[in-house]
């Protein structure tokens, strides 16, 4: 199939769904408090006024999105009656305090054990729980996330539905993770919203993870997640974004981690076709602390591009950073890390890293770190490695008995465990090692 | 080996001039140059640029990222920064129409 990008040959494609009636039908279709619907317009403005983002600015330099036709997807429809979410890999074995599942951003399950619930923690639809609790959760929605970023995240803001709310009030513990499964069906369209709150002292650990109804699903994923650590407070957060690999996945994730409280963030990036996503950290409280680890692992075509910041606001403020990635066939990643510090944001500690694995020889990285320091009593260093295994362990392997294969998968696990190490929970180390080792062929050698 | 497929009609590319076309989710830049076709990638092997939106002289194509300059009738690199070939596809005439057989990846 061919056609020229001019305009004369462009096929006629006839929108599906992001015209002005499609929008008032789907506002016309919520039961919202007013405040929200005025976001959703004004963010739907602003998705109208912005173009598609390009090569020409400097974010999207190395994404190449000209493939992308948002017209050929809409608003999210419900599935057909047949199609049910696929199994969670993230959970095996871990006893939950809450579960909540979706498919093609409709609501499919929402749990949350009573004791949790007694205590006044919220979790489950954010859409049901924004009508229930608006007064509640109207300072928390689109605080962290900007809707007007660019045109992906107006249009989450105007259109975000089947979002997930975890609402954990002051002082308020959960001992056992909760769950987020956010799946789509082949050619369908997620459009899902996360807020995460956690007041004062509070502490929880959350598994999200991200799926398609078959492993080569294609779709639209266009989200946002929002991670609000009030001072003092406790957030575990993982998040693996498993995708089919037919899977357009743009996403805004930022935390704003308040005074001495801390957040562990680790992300998994496995899936999609094409993933744009921008993961912010903002310590906005003096003694704030951020870990974020990411695994990420293509393959086939792939394009994975994550773009990290981690924001210094407010003084004696910690963040570590450590991305891992490896590389096969024609996939490729881009990371381009940046931290942060202003003015006033005196005694800093702050770390990035990126070490990346090229496991065939058509492969690329661009791997690209990145200090802003306008504070002149500060920790701030990154290092970012790019390198192809080395032939010697891969043979000295095959004289233990190894096959190149194993010998391979070896390496890689090894590679990753750095990462793994900071995972405490042990389901969820086990799952990204073992989705990493599915996927793992034997090592192709990559040329000098 | 892919199959030629019909891309265009011979008058929609005056010569000199070059047209972007989207094959099977791959860019790729068609050029009408001295009478003679050439098809591309529209990637600087270098970082990936849009060597579509280059400058052509003579027979050369420049990225207009870094300058790096490939050689239209081959694909060739001919100048740093960029040290790899791009892909160069087949392009035949029939009949008024362009077609185009691309090459592996």
């Amino acid at each position: 199939m061919c056609h020229k990008t001019t305009s004369t040959m462009t096929r006629a494609i006839a929108p599906i769904g992001f015209t002005q009636q499609s929008f008032e039908n789907f506002l016309a279709a919520r039961s919202e408090p007013g405040w929200l619907t005025e976001l959703r317009r004004a963010a739907w403005e602003v998705f109208e006024k912005t173009p598609m983002p390009d090569r020409g600015q400097e974010e999207w330099r190395r994404t190449d999105i000209r493939g992308f036709r948002l017209e050929r997807f809409g608003l999210p429809e419900m599935p057909k009656a047949d199609r049910s979410p696929p199994a969670s890999v993230l959970t095996q074995g871990v006893e939950l305090a809450g579960q909540s599942v979706t498919l093609n951003s409709h609501p499919w399950r929402a749990t949350l054990q009573r004791p949790w619930a007694d205590q006044g923690v919220l979790f489950g639809s954010l859409d049901r729980l924004v009508a229930s609790h608006g007064d509640l959760l109207r300072p928390h929605l689109a605080r962290a996330v900007d809707p007007y970023y660019d045109k992906f995240a107006a249009l989450n803001a105007a259109c975000w539905t089947g979002g997930t709310l975890l609402y954990v009030p002051r002082g308020v513990t959960i001992d056992r993770p909760l769950h987020i499964l956010r799946s789509m069906t082949s050619g369908g369209v997620d459009f899902g919203r996360t807020l995460v709150v956690l007041e004062e002292g509070a502490e929880a650990t959350l598994l999200a993870e991200t799926a398609g109804t078959d492993p080569e699903a294609a779709g639209l994923h266009c989200g946002a997640v929002e991670l609000l650590v009030g001072p003092g407070a406790r957030l575990r957060y993982i998040d693996l974004q498993n995708w089919g690999t037919g899977t357009w996945h743009f996403a805004h994730h930022k935390a704003l981690v308040d005074r001495d409280a801390s957040l562990q963030w680790t992300i998994g990036a496995l899936g999609s076709r094409l993933a744009k996503v921008n993961q912010h950290v903002a310590l906005v409280g003096e003694g704030a602390d951020a870990q974020v680890n990411g695994v990420m692992f293509t393959e086939g075509k792939q394009h994975l591009s994550y773009h990290t910041l981690q924001h210094h606001e407010k003084p004696h403020c910690h963040s570590d950073l450590l991305y891992k990635g490896a590389l096969q066939d024609k996939s490729r990643l881009v990371w381009r890390g940046m931290i942060r510090v202003e003015p006033q944001a005196q005694q800093t500690n702050a770390y990035q890293r990126n070490d990346n694995l090229l496991l065939t020889e058509h492969v690329r990285v661009d791997s690209i770190p990145g200090l802003e320091i306008e504070a002149d009593d500060v920790k701030c260093s990154h290092a970012a490695t790019i390198g192809r295994v080395d032939d010697e362990q891969i043979f000295y392997a095959q004289t233990r008995g190894f096959t190149r294969k194993e010998a391979t998968r070896m390496i890689v696990s090894g590679f990753f465990q750095q990462v793994f190490d900071r995972i405490a929970l042990e389901s969820a180390r086990e799952a990204l090692g073992d989705a990493i080792g599915r996927r793992v062929r034997e090592y192709g050698g990559v040329e000098s | 080996m892919s199959d030629f497929i019909r891309v265009c009609k011979t008058s929609d590319v005056p010569d000199p001039g070059k047209e972007l076309l989207e094959i099977d989710d791959r860019f790729v830049v068609l050029f009408h140059l001295d009478g003679e076709w050439h098809a591309l990638d529209d990637c600087c092997t270098h970082d990936n640029g849009p060597l579509g939106e280059g400058q052509i002289e003579g027979f050369q194509i420049i990225c207009p990222r870094h300058g790096a300059r490939f050689d239209i009738r081959t694909g060739a690199a001919m100048t740093m920064p960029a040290t790899r070939a791009t892909p160069h596809h087949e392009v035949k005439i029939e009949g008024g129409d362009v077609y185009l057989r691309l090459a592996e990846e």
